[in-house]
């Protein structure tokens, strides 16, 4: 009964098979299109550069970096923060909006699960090298050992182990547990023996009876309702790395659900910088139809509402404050050494996606993929902004000083999103990229109707 | 569709205009009452008052931000609930006028108002520029045009829906709507700057607003439950209103429980961890005085019991028990408002005034009868909802 104008979440026309077999087509099939192997070749020299960068900062350490003393957090952090907001679409589509029976989430959940899944990856990849050791990363586990040593409990830095750990295993659950009756689809259709091997293995043993439904059912709903305080969580610890400290520009007691919110944020633009060349790269433009792309755009616009609402009263609190080291720190963001990069991430963040109030631009393709880049590039910012131009200038004139990026610095950033893409190439080649029963049920044909 | 759902309230249900008498001289004896601190304890009357319009204005703001992310985001709990959240928005005249004793006794409300004590203090005086009574009054003035326009026009609006189906109507209030959040937003955060942060002129927490916002949205929501329990117990809406309604809204209050718990949180952590002087004042007198049972209270009643109680599906589709914890809740939220208040005027130790109980009543009950009121003059459904066919429909039909 919504307004006739909103496009539906499915092509019209389609049958049980023919979605079956739209989405099996590009897994099963031993024609791997040569864009596939253009493009992965292309993203795996950046993984292979990742390889390179951490390979030689074991051999040679951290000082590769440009971090320094005042600004013992850079790069690291930064990408580290940006690539675990990324995760958060992923959870809230898959989780929050599965509560809340949203049904266009069904064409885009698989998808955006494994993109969390391979952000929380390379997260984890910054603090693990940022620790110089990373053969001792497990010292940062709670265990009894025979030095009698234990991590600060105290520490938020020790809370995002756990909390990134639970993250990420949730994650993995909820994406494969979801992929198992796809996965026995996959099985059953593939002609090859090794495929059927591999495929059957990974869907252990689903046959489709109703007391397997009933059991999947009850998992799926369970893992939703633990990945939905994750998507909150996360990033909230994430958060108190900055808040519980004392320094100006991160001891704030908006943090978390302002961090909470710009993770929604830079995951939702993510899901639309990919998803847009993907479904018209495999022709998908029946599944992820303009419907999927105009909510995405009004949760960006909301979720960007709510960053800049962030933004607005960070700023007055700092003059409201009357505390100097607050002023001094807002002001030198506005206007000290890297007052563009303030400037940058005010526009990338507020000004652009506050087109997408119109419907004109919430409706056209390429404006989307462009307001979507510059999300992601505006949420990175915001991150570097509040990492470096906090720390370069705190309370003491004479500990002051500079960051400026070396090229491993930027040759580990690009590595990872390198490898984050090659990844994404693997699963869009060897995994249904759609849950394919999910979306059956969107038919009309899997609606029961009622006669009285 | 039922001819008789079109009807105005007041002749479907005939037993509103009798509790809308009782209530209004209810809250009218509660206010004479009351007006007797006015003389023996003038500085306490005020703070009390603040307290129980802040508790009122919650109500009705956070119908009023209901009300518009319903129209944007749909939803069956808000079309059976709409014309509640309607009628609660249209109290707000009259809580624009209530709103006077506040700027009348801002003397003894706001330290930051008096010219000596400012000119001992140099925080003060930088932060005169805000904090002056004339742009005070000004941002009042302004919140409260913002918010009287938004409810005039959604109103109205909805009137025109009532007679007309025409879905231009619809789209017109969701384009109110999506802005009318956004301005929401920013005048309720500053409105809880300078009505309850300012109250300590030193101490500041970007959190606030949001803190506030979500009290707010968290009363609306256990006003709706409460309402439309009674409601539903009699005709019209007895036949139409199922346990699917109430799961949807008790599933929205858990989740406004966990906000508010979840910001409060946020804000004694960073400021625990941070230990700042400048912030942790606030925690002090709070922490370790009587206070601190006003503040276990709350992690008790406002978060952990409600919590625990509305995981339950059973408490939730059961609308006697739901409109328990509703009411519990509302009680929780005028202890948070008495917890931002109250010790920064008792800085010593728990005082309760008998000031803090009859306030309350008077404008909790003067509230009550004036959103009864308001609800009685239009239909009790919203029938040409765009979504009343997919929302209640099928039964209402039956009916």
């Amino acid at each position: 009964m919504r307004a006739p104008a909103t496009p539906p979440v499915i092509a019209p026309g389609h049958t049980f098979g023919t979605v079956t077999d739209k989405i099996t087509s590009i897994v099963l099939t031993n024609k791997t299109p040569l864009g596939w192997w253009a493009g992965f070749l292309f993203v795996s020299m950046f993984a292979g550069l990742l390889a390179v960068s951490l390979t030689y900062l074991v051999l040679t350490g951290v000082g590769i970096w440009g971090n320094n003393q005042p600004i013992g957090w850079a790069f690291d952090i930064t990408n580290f923060v940006w690539w675990i907001g990324i995760g958060h679409a992923g959870t809230l589509i898959s989780a929050i909006l599965l509560l809340f029976k949203q049904t266009w989430r069904t064409s885009i959940n698989r998808f955006a699960e494994a993109m969390t899944l391979f952000a929380v990856v390379c997260a984890g990849i910054f603090p693990l090298f940022h620790t110089g050791r990373p053969w001792l990363a497990y010292w940062m586990v709670p265990y009894p050992n025979t030095m009698n040593v234990w991590p600060q409990f105290k520490s938020p830095l020790i809370w995002d182990v756990f909390a990134v750990s639970t993250y990420g295993l949730v994650s993995l659950l909820f994406w494969f547990v979801g992929l198992i009756p796809d996965l026995a689809t996959l099985r059953d259709r593939a002609t090859g023996r090794a495929s059927r091997m591999i495929y059957g293995m990974l869907a252990m043993g689903w046959r489709g009876s109703a007391r397997h439904w009933h059991r999947y059912e009850t998992a799926y709903l369970l893992l939703a309702g633990l990945a939905t305080p994750l998507v909150v969580s996360v990033h909230s610890v994430v958060s108190l790395d900055f808040a519980v400290s004392v320094i100006p520009g991160w001891h704030t007691t908006l943090f978390p659900p302002y961090f909470v919110a710009g993770a929604i944020y830079s995951g939702f633009a993510m899901v639309l910088t990919l998803v847009i060349p993907i479904r018209k790269f495999y022709g998908m433009e029946d599944f992820i139809t303009m419907r999927h792309l105009q909510n995405m755009a009004k949760v960006l616009l909301v979720t960007g509402l709510m960053v800049g609402y962030g933004y607005t009263v960070e700023a007055f609190m700092a003059w409201y404050s009357a505390n100097r080291y607050e002023g001094f720190m807002m002001w030198n963001r506005m206007t000290g050494p890297y007052w563009w990069t303030y400037v940058l991430l005010i526009l990338c963040n507020v000004v652009t996606p506050q087109t997408l109030w119109f419907k004109r631009v919430r409706g056209s393709v390429p404006a989307l993929f462009v307001i979507s880049l510059v999300v992601n590039v505006g949420m990175w910012l915001e991150r570097f902004v509040i990492v470096v131009t906090s720390l370069h200038r705190d309370f003491l004139p004479s500990s002051w000083g500079r960051f400026s990026p070396t090229i491993w610095d930027w040759s580990t950033y690009v590595g990872t999103i390198g490898l984050f893409l090659t990844l994404l190439f693997l699963f869009l080649r060897f995994l249904p990229m759609i849950s394919i029963f999910e979306m059956r049920t969107l038919l009309p044909a899997a609606k029961v109707t009622e006669e009285a | 569709m039922s001819p008789t759902l079109s009807q105005p309230a007041d002749q479907l249900i005939p037993e509103l205009a009798p509790a809308q008498r009782k209530l209004f001289v209810a809250g009218a004896a509660a206010a004479v009452v009351s007006l007797v601190g006015l003389f023996t304890n003038r500085a306490q009357f005020f703070q009390s008052y603040l307290m129980a319009y802040l508790f009122v204005l919650g109500a009705t703001l956070g119908c009023l931000a209901l009300a518009m992310i319903h129209q944007l985001s749909g939803g069956a709990w808000g079309v059976v609930t709409r014309r509640l959240l309607g009628a609660s928005t249209r109290v707000l005249p009259v809580l624009t006028v209530l709103f006077i004793p506040i700027l009348l006794g801002r003397h003894y409300l706001f330290v930051w108002t008096h010219a000596d004590v400012v000119a001992r203090d140099e925080v003060l005086q930088h932060k005169q520029l805000f904090l002056n009574t004339p742009f005070f009054i000004a941002r009042a003035a302004l919140y409260f045009a913002v918010w009287n326009a938004l409810v005039y026009f959604l109103n109205r609006w909805s009137l025109e829906q009532d007679k007309t189906p025409d879905p231009a109507i619809a789209r017109r209030m969701q384009t109110l709507s999506g802005g009318g959040l956004l301005a929401y937003g920013l005048t309720a955060t500053f409105a809880s700057f300078d009505w309850l942060m300012s109250i300590d002129p030193h101490w500041f927490s970007t959190i606030y607003g949001v803190l506030l916002m979500g009290g707010q949205g968290l009363t609306a929501l256990a006003v709706l439950i409460a309402a439309l329990t009674w409601l539903s117990r009699r005709p019209p809406l007895d036949a139409i209103v199922v346990p699917v309604h109430f799961h949807d809204l008790g599933n929205l209050m858990l989740a406004f429980v966990m906000l508010w718990a979840y910001f409060s949180f946020s804000q004694y952590l960073i400021i625990f961890s941070g230990n700042l002087p400048e912030e942790i004042t606030w925690y002090v007198h709070r922490l370790h005085t009587g206070w601190r049972f006003v503040g276990l209270t709350l992690v008790l009643f406002h978060f952990a019991i409600p919590f625990l109680l509305l995981l339950s599906r059973r408490v939730k589709r059961t609308p006697d028990l739901l409109m328990k914890i509703a009411l519990g809740i509302l009680a929780a939220r005028l202890i948070d408002l008495f917890w931002l208040i109250a010790p920064e005027f008792h800085k010593d130790g728990l005082v309760v005034h008998w000031l803090d109980v009859t306030l309350p009543l008077a404008l909790g009950a003067l509230w009550l009868g004036c959103f009864v009121w308001q609800l009685r003059g239009r239909a009790i459904l919203p029938l040409h909802d765009p979504q009343f066919e997919q929302a209640l429909g099928r039964v209402a039909s039956v009916s």
